[in-house]
């Protein structure tokens, strides 16, 4: 967990919320120590022609992430590429916001980036990025794809314990990367009501071990596998693409909704609690991100600085859908 | 053209052979994988290669076997016993492995995945009581692993067995109303799905000959029309497969194949069951039930 250097405004903010919201941060989880603080980056962008690597380059800056911890390092992008539909704007992580993420990370210093999946869906990874045009882009940039669906592997022990899995087997190029980014895309989701930059790690497991549906981890218990994931693979920042986002029933066959945005973030679940607010919801109500504010990082709103865009002024309501039980739970 | 491609796919198989243990990796410099090998040997061996010359791959693979006939993904994931049908396939052309491939068949006979009755108001509009087979142990049953069980089944010789018989009516149950398959939920919350054309490819290649060609028309219209726009391997190899065990498949895989092998330009080098897929879709032109069938005598 980082703890960002506060500045003189933030010292005011948080002596003016006093006490009070101290306690009541913490007797909400219960926890005998206080919650972190955290910082999350909030950024209206017009669509997918904008310029999206200086945004992400700003977001940097906002969020005091330095030349020095990205030069020479070794960047994983994940991105959200579940299955593809061409043409479909809203299912998968927009190429032009990858795109952006690699400019950015190599402007920084970055030795190089590398974009990695391992499809939820379709075992033909290659037509996935083939569909959504992220192979033009990865050509132009010369960056190269790895589908974690079938990399080597290394197993660790499930620390977390939020599912009932002993171990955790993950793909090698986890441990081959220094920074691992999660960029999903800002969605609704059928099983868990909102699926973001935790549930996007989904995406690391590998196939060949969990299979495809990665049915291992929903007869484990999705919601404690997403907490359970993020705590071993400890990913160092989020970018989420929520210029169109999907709305209704995802993650698949939903339909587009527009909000403009680029979320970023070191700490995950406060980077998608920030989102959920954005998209109209309470983060309390989702129950994977409730155990992940206990374990990994801040959901409650007084304990996430909120750089560039404020909240308010970027919520637009994601629709649900009345007949799924998990968006039911979201609507409190 | 298309013997010389499948040779010189051959060499390029043959070069990614782990000396050391006599198997295959899913790319280059990796581990040893089971379903590469697996991959690897079925591949070679429809392309020519000596059956000595594969003889240590299979040995191999046999010695990966376990006690209850499985083969898995590798000894530290007893679970995902998904490589098994493709061992059975890569153990087919020799007599050597007959007991291996025996043990491994009566494995996937008496293994199934999770399954219960139809409740009213799930979610998922399959009937969740068919028994087909999982990718992992204690999991549910899907399109992919259950199609390959049934081609393994079938050039082993049980073809009218109950279970064979019960997964053709699962994947039937699976296939998508507009046509095709996907990993294999058709409908969840009222909604049907989209269907992929690898998927497709191999539950049609599971189904020919068993269920009428009328009651797959949809699916067999919708690879192909995927099929002139499909630009990788698996795709590729999977579609050409399932529509050429219909009799379906056009001129067009001729071009296609080599195409798609110049593409690991754009793509990067292939994986070892993609490599090897694309050379069973070159040379077994009616699919893969009909090649081994015919290859072995099998009715």
């Amino acid at each position: 967990m980082e703890f960002p250097k506060l500045t003189r405004r933030d010292f005011l903010i948080r002596t003016a919320l006093g006490s009070l919201a101290a306690w009541h941060g913490m007797s909400w989880l219960g926890c005998s120590k206080p919650l972190p603080i955290t910082e999350t980056f909030i950024a209206k962008i017009r669509d997918y022609s904008s310029e999206i690597g200086s945004t992400i380059l700003s977001g940097f800056k906002e969020l005091k992430i330095s030349k020095p911890e990205i030069q020479g390092k070794r960047i994983l992008l994940k991105p959200n590429l579940v299955e593809s539909h061409t043409g479909a704007v809203h299912v998968t992580t927009h190429p032009m916001v990858i795109r952006g993420a690699i400019e950015a990370f190599l402007r920084m210093g970055a030795d190089r980036v590398i974009v990695g999946e391992g499809s939820g869906h379709c075992r033909d990874t290659l037509r996935v990025i083939e569909e959504t045009g992220l192979v033009d882009v990865l050509s132009e940039e010369r960056s190269s794809f790895i589908d974690l669906n079938q990399d080597d592997l290394y197993t660790v022990v499930n620390s977390s314990k939020s599912s009932r899995l002993k171990t955790l087997t993950l793909p090698i190029t986890l441990r081959q990367t220094d920074w691992i980014v999660s960029m999903p895309k800002m969605k609704t989701h059928h099983w868990v009501g909102i699926t973001l930059s935790m549930k996007n790690l989904f995406g690391v497991m590998p196939g060949i071990v969990y299979g495809w549906p990665k049915n291992v981890l929903h007869c484990a218990g999705i919601d404690g596998c997403i907490v359970d994931i993020n705590v071993a693979v400890k990913p160092h920042l989020a970018i989420v693409d929520g210029i169109v986002g999907m709305q209704g029933d995802g993650p698949i066959m939903g339909t587009p909704k527009y909000a403009g945005l680029l979320v970023m973030g070191r700490n995950l679940p406060a980077v998608d609690g920030t989102c959920v607010r954005v998209m109209g919801y309470d983060p309390k109500n989702l129950s994977y991100l409730r155990d992940a504010s206990r374990k990994i990082g801040p959901i409650i709103e007084n304990r996430i600085i909120q750089r560039g865009e404020t909240i308010k002024s970027v919520t637009t309501k994601f629709e649900l859908e009345k007949n799924i039980p998990a968006h039911k739970k979201l609507l409190g | 053209m298309k013997d010389e491609l499948a040779i010189s796919l051959r060499n390029d198989l043959w070069q990614r052979k782990l000396p050391e243990l006599n198997g295959f990796s899913a790319m280059p410099g990796g581990h040893y994988r089971t379903d590469a090998t697996a991959w690897a040997v079925m591949a070679l061996s429809v392309a020519g290669a000596t059956q000595d010359s594969l003889r240590s791959s299979r040995h191999h693979l046999a010695m990966s076997q376990m006690e209850n006939g499985a083969v898995s993904l590798s000894p530290d994931h007893p679970d995902a016993i998904w490589p098994t049908s493709l061992a059975i396939l890569s153990w087919k052309d020799s007599h050597e492995f007959i007991n291996f491939l025996d043990m491994a068949t009566g494995f996937l006979l008496k293994t199934t995945g999770q399954h219960f009755t139809r409740m009213p108001g799930i979610p998922t509009g399959h009937d969740p009581a068919l028994k087909g087979w999982p990718w992992i142990s204690d999991t549910y049953s899907w399109v992919e692993p259950t199609a390959l069980a049934v081609i393994a089944l079938r050039v082993s010789g049980y073809e009218k067995h109950e279970r064979t018989q019960e997964a053709v009516i699962m994947l039937m149950d699976r296939q998508l109303s507009r046509g095709g398959w996907n990993y294999g939920n058709t409908t969840v919350f009222g909604k049907e799905l989209n269907p992929m054309p690898e998927t497709t490819g191999m539950a049609l290649s599971a189904l020919a000959g068993l269920v009428p060609e009328s009651q797959v028309e949809r699916s067999l219209n919708y690879l192909n029309n995927y099929i002139d726009h499909a630009k990788t391997p698996m795709s590729l190899g999977w579609g050409f497969l399932g529509l050429g065990s219909y009799g379906r498949r056009s001129g067009a895989a001729e071009n296609k194949l080599p195409e798609c092998l110049n593409r690991q330009g754009k793509y990067g080098l292939y994986d070892t069951a993609a490599l090897s897929l694309v050379i069973l879709a070159l040379c077994a032109d009616k699919g893969l039930v009909d090649f081994y069938k015919e290859s072995h005598g099998i009715s």
